[in-house]
């Protein structure tokens, strides 16, 4: 049988009496929620609207509520990290001790959104600049102020390189003559040809 | 000769609309005032003075300083600076707006041949002269990786694509770009390379002016 997935450690101990005692009637609802959010790096915190809310649905003190949530999160991440079946992780859930209702709630939960939640992680990258919007234009140039009558097409892109630590975009611009072009696209499939090879 | 060339393109120029096919020479339905007083000026000019400020003028279109050629002429000819100052300006003219046009419309083809003497080819001038563009790839250099095992997932085995792009400008730029964008920038890319073969086969760009 492969090595205990949630260690039982005190905090998780009294993770798990609190959640045994919690109402089963929200908690499958709570789960897809977290399970939903996991991927995202920033904290995926309640409001605190929400936190109040919760507080007063499963009748728990707002330090135990965030050990409770904090718990779940931690589960959750463990079935993604050593993706785990359903099975197999009601089976773990249930060896430390979960009530059989809530381990099954658990299970329900990941056999619903756990494929989902795994591919979102797997999306994820470390670099801190990623590409995420492509734009393009195609111009057909006809003067300049050094050489007049051209007609020479020329592609502008647009690429929207993310940034980690700033929120916004930065738009790099890079102008292509139709060679240039030609010889850009035979690298990306340059490019293509070792993607095809891995699979 | 130069000297003659360079008066027969001045002649041409002198258009007005009278000059072949109607379009008012290359240099516009007006010719300068400087080139006019050059196409003057130059008939005192002896051909090795008109060759070094020929090449003075080349040297300035190429952006090049030459404060010290043009003392060296005004020391070695008895040209006082006035006549040197009506030449100069009016050949930087006559030749910046010579390169403008492409080497079909161009007729005078003396007048290549001796810039071609002096060892500057008609397309070298036109090619140092860059209009404004957005700065263009140059250098692309990029990786394919496979993320075996990552803090969220044991077994990720995920590709992706890092790429590095120099531009013209001086600035590089890193990033990674995951498999469906990338599917995506080579899809584009074909897109656009598709609409410039269209592009050139319509009809406006076979008019040959």
């Amino acid at each position: 049988m492969a090595a205990s997935v949630v260690p039982e450690t005190d905090s998780i101990r009294r993770a798990v009496l609190l959640l045994n005692a919690v109402d089963p009637g929200r908690f499958p609802r709570l789960l897809s929620r977290l399970l939903q959010r996991l991927h995202l790096k920033a904290e995926t915190s309640f409001s605190e609207e929400e936190e109040e809310k919760l507080q007063i649905a499963f009748s728990l003190e707002k330090q135990d509520l965030h050990l409770v949530l904090e718990a779940i999160s931690f589960i959750l991440e463990q079935a993604v990290y050593h993706n785990l079946k359903p099975a197999s992780l009601q089976q773990q859930l249930q060896s430390i001790h979960l009530d059989q209702d809530k381990a099954e709630a658990f299970a329900n939960a990941w056999a619903a959104g756990g494929q989902e939640t795994i591919e979102k992680f797997r999306q994820r990258v470390l670099t801190p600049q990623k590409l995420e919007t492509i734009g393009w234009q195609l111009n057909l140039q006809m003067s300049a102020s050094t050489q007049a009558k051209l007609k020479s097409p020329r592609a502008v892109l647009e690429l929207g390189v993310s940034n980690e630590d700033s929120k916004n975009l930065k738009k790099v611009f890079v102008e292509f003559s139709h060679q240039e072009l030609f010889e850009f696209y035979n690298k990306l499939e340059t490019i293509q040809a070792q993607l095809d090879s891995l699979t | 000769m130069a000297a003659v060339a360079v008066g027969k393109a001045a002649g041409a120029a002198y258009g007005h609309g009278e000059s072949s096919g109607g379009s008012g020479g290359f240099l516009g339905p007006r010719v300068p005032a400087e080139v006019e007083a050059m196409a003057r000026g130059l008939q005192e000019v002896g051909k090795e003075t008109f060759r070094r400020l020929l090449k003075v003028t080349v040297n300035a279109l190429e952006g090049k300083d030459c404060k010290d050629s043009v003392k060296l002429i005004a020391e070695s000819t008895d040209l006082s600076e006035e006549q040197l100052a009506f030449l100069i300006s009016g050949m930087y003219t006559l030749l910046r707006e010579a390169l403008r046009l492409p080497l079909s419309t161009f007729k005078q083809e003396v007048f290549k041949e001796d810039l071609k003497e002096l060892r500057r080819p008609v397309s070298e001038g036109t090619a140092l002269m860059q209009a404004s563009r957005l700065p263009n790839v140059q250098d692309f250099k990029w990786r394919v990786d496979v993320a075996i095992s990552t803090s969220s997932l044991a077994r990720a085995l995920q590709p992706s694509i890092l790429m590095l792009m120099k531009l013209s400008d001086g600035t590089a730029h890193r990033f990674e770009v995951p498999v469906a964008k990338f599917q995506e920038l080579r899809y584009n890319v074909a897109l656009i390379l598709k609409e410039m073969n269209d592009l050139e086969k319509r009809s406006i760009l076979k008019i040959q002016d």
